[in-house]
């Protein structure tokens, strides 16, 4: 008898003040391919981000594979499955290189494929180490189609691929090649989920529900014409601190995000001149870590950047975390307050050094999980987040008193 | 009716918080010139206390509204956490001006970085701006309600913090002066101006809060009519 690999029990879901899903129920079982059809705000996509464990439950629970992922009352586990995920926006960032973007959502299943062949069915091999940026909507969509299918040829376990309108954009061919790979998928014992409007996809699926109505109906699937020849070989997963690093020193976001800010604290606090000598030493030491404390102020880069297609959403999902810059603040904030010191007092002083990371680390990441706090929202960037940011000045003040005594 | 009894409490409150300031400007007893820098500012005080009093039920019920959202998904909860973010943006904001012009007149500075209180109840300020002009910047939905509902629980966690701060930082700031246990240093003319100050801005708030709540009542009809008429167009 095929695994259960996905089950909705009983689920509530609320999009706005509207109840999107009320009661609804669904197994998938491995080698299932569900079409989810029904008209347009039916709740496809809300059914489909419930299973990725994007949106919150008002009742029941979600499971992978038998194991609770996410219920109503906000608890939510990593899926034990490997899962590949394409949104109705594309889940990367213009940034990211096509077969990096690839490597990288197939180093969360633990193992990796050759991507060239796939990218090649799809007139794309000449754009592998193109930037996603420089592609067009329908190449780009390809490719967010791919870093779903991918993770699932590669892994040895069943894993669970769940699609929103993939063919969006796609010519003709590209949506025959599409159906042959999620057949090949089914016959590896994959289970797919699928919204979609579209005829042509909904004639893969074994099992059809209108969404709106509930009701479903078995039908057959083409079978493959050929048959899946994939070499995995075992990978390490790329974690959202090594990805945001790697977008970080690609993109320079910190320097024009927090090391301007920070530089430029310093620049005024030395146009003082004079008025710097004979400080007390809270001040003195005010004046050499507020380069430091500015940087942190700042906050991360890449929660605005990873808004962009909703990138941090794919993240959540697959790696259990939005983008971040990991280490980086640390080693930056004791950069500039290495610099700090050597310009106010001509000598290296190790503890304030050392603080100053600390300080521009904890500043940092605290001003990241306020702007995330907000990321539900439906304009998160109309939000006054800036207001917040005074919480850390008194730990500031704190930290300066403790140092001077 | 309640939006009567509301208007009522609005009407008292006022009336009270004026008879404060003119009994506090005209009649409370001056304070020795030894033990304050600048002793006529000290006038402040009768504004200044009750006015954290009535910012810290206004943030209890924030916290009250916050907690009945994200657990009983009640409406009127909502609308409770509504009333006291804006409840606690006007006794916030009541406050914190009062304190820095009397801090200008007592330290010599209106803003002390370093004193864990007036910093603290700062923050709470901020966060009722932040919370009033984030609500009117969003559609209502489940996500911007849980969003706020959890900045409202996270805001609360200063008031205890605000109110013992002078216990165990003492810098600047004085230490509470109200439900010490002890005498204190408030004689019995000063009490009762302060006592007045104190029930007058608790009617006040109150009755700012079921107006809010009301407004916020109406809203809600309001948008539920429009999808009623969206679905008939």
């Amino acid at each position: 008898m095929a695994q259960p690999l996905l089950a909705v029990d009983g689920i509530e879901v609320r999009r706005g003040m509207n109840v999107v899903l009320k009661d609804f129920n669904l197994t998938l079982k491995s080698g299932e391919v569900l079409a989810l059809v029904g008209e347009n705000g039916a709740g496809k996509s809300t059914l489909l981000e419930a299973c990725a464990r994007l949106l919150p439950l008002e009742q029941g629970r979600i499971l992978h594979a038998d194991v609770v992922v996410a219920d109503h009352e906000g608890r939510r586990r990593p899926s034990p499955l490997v899962l590949g995920l394409a949104l109705q926006k594309n889940g990367m960032m213009g940034s990211e290189f096509v077969a990096e973007h690839l490597a990288t959502a197939m180093s969360m299943s633990g193992h990796s494929v050759d991507p060239l062949p796939f990218l090649r069915a799809f007139s794309l091999e000449h754009r592998a180490n193109d930037l996603v940026a420089h592609l067009s909507q329908g190449q780009a969509r390809k490719v967010a189609v791919l870093a779903a299918l991918l993770p699932a040829f590669a892994s040895k376990q069943p894993g669970l691929v769940l699609l929103d309108e993939p063919a969006a954009g796609m010519d003709e061919q590209s949506v025959s090649i599409l159906c042959e790979w999620i057949a090949q998928l089914r016959i590896l014992g994959h289970a797919v989920m699928i919204c979609t409007h579209d005829q042509r996809i909904a004639t893969c699926a074994t099992t059809h529900i209108d969404v709106s109505t509930s009701k479903t109906t078995e039908t057959t699937p083409n079978e493959p014409t050929s048959k899946s020849d994939t070499n995995s070989q075992p990978v390490k997963a790329i974690s959202p601190a090594v990805f945001g690093w790697k977008m970080q020193w690609r993109t320079l976001a910190w320097l024009n995000h927090n090391a301007v800010a920070s530089l430029l604290t310093l620049g005024i606090l030395l146009s003082f001149g004079d008025l710097l000598q004979g400080l007390e030493d809270m001040q003195r030491y005010g004046f050499l870590l507020a380069p430091a404390f500015a940087a942190g102020l700042c906050g991360e880069a890449m929660v605005q950047a990873s808004r962009e297609e909703r990138t941090n959403a794919w993240w959540r999902a697959v790696a259990n975390a939005n983008p971040h810059s990991g280490m980086l603040p640390l080693a930056l904030g004791c950069l500039l307050t290495l610099l700090s010191s050597l310009s106010f007092s001509y000598a290296i002083e190790p503890t304030a050094i050392i603080v100053g990371g600390l300080l521009t680390f904890l500043t940092w990441h605290t001003i990241r999980l306020l702007h995330e706090a907000t990321n539900r929202l439906a304009r998160p960037r109309a939000v006054f987040v800036g207001l917040l940011t005074p919480t850390l000045i008194l730990p500031y003040a704190l930290l300066l008193d403790l140092l001077s005594r | 009716m309640k939006q009567k009894v509301g208007e009522g409490l609005l009407f008292f409150g006022f009336v009270g918080i004026a008879s404060t300031l003119l009994l506090a400007l005209l009649w409370a007893p001056s304070v020795s010139i030894d033990a304050f820098e600048s002793p006529a500012a000290q006038r402040i005080f009768y504004w200044h206390v009750p006015a954290a009093w009535a910012a810290f039920i206004a943030f209890g019920a924030l916290f009250i509204g916050s907690l009945g959202w994200l657990f009983k998904r009640s409406e009127l909860m909502w609308r409770l956490h509504t009333a006291g973010a804006e409840a606690g943006l006007a006794t916030g904001l009541m406050t914190v001006w009062s304190g820095c012009v009397w801090g200008a007149a007592e330290w010599g500075t209106p803003w002390d970085w370093t004193d864990v209180r007036l910093n603290t109840f700062g923050l709470l300020t901020l966060l009722a701006i932040y919370l009033v002009l984030g609500r009117a910047s969003q559609p209502d939905g489940v996500e911007t309600r849980d969003t706020f509902a959890a900045f409202g629980l996270y805001g609360f966690v200063l008031v205890p913090i605000t109110y013992v701060a002078t216990r165990i930082w003492s810098i600047r700031h004085p230490g509470p002066v109200v439900g010490t246990g002890d005498e204190g240093s408030i004689n019995g003319d000063m009490g009762l101006v302060l006592l007045l100050g104190a029930i007058s801005f608790t009617v006040f708030i109150i009755g700012h809060m079921m107006n809010s709540m009301h407004v916020t009542s109406l809203e809600q009809r309001l948008e539920r009519l429009q999808a009623t008429m969206d679905k008939v167009i």
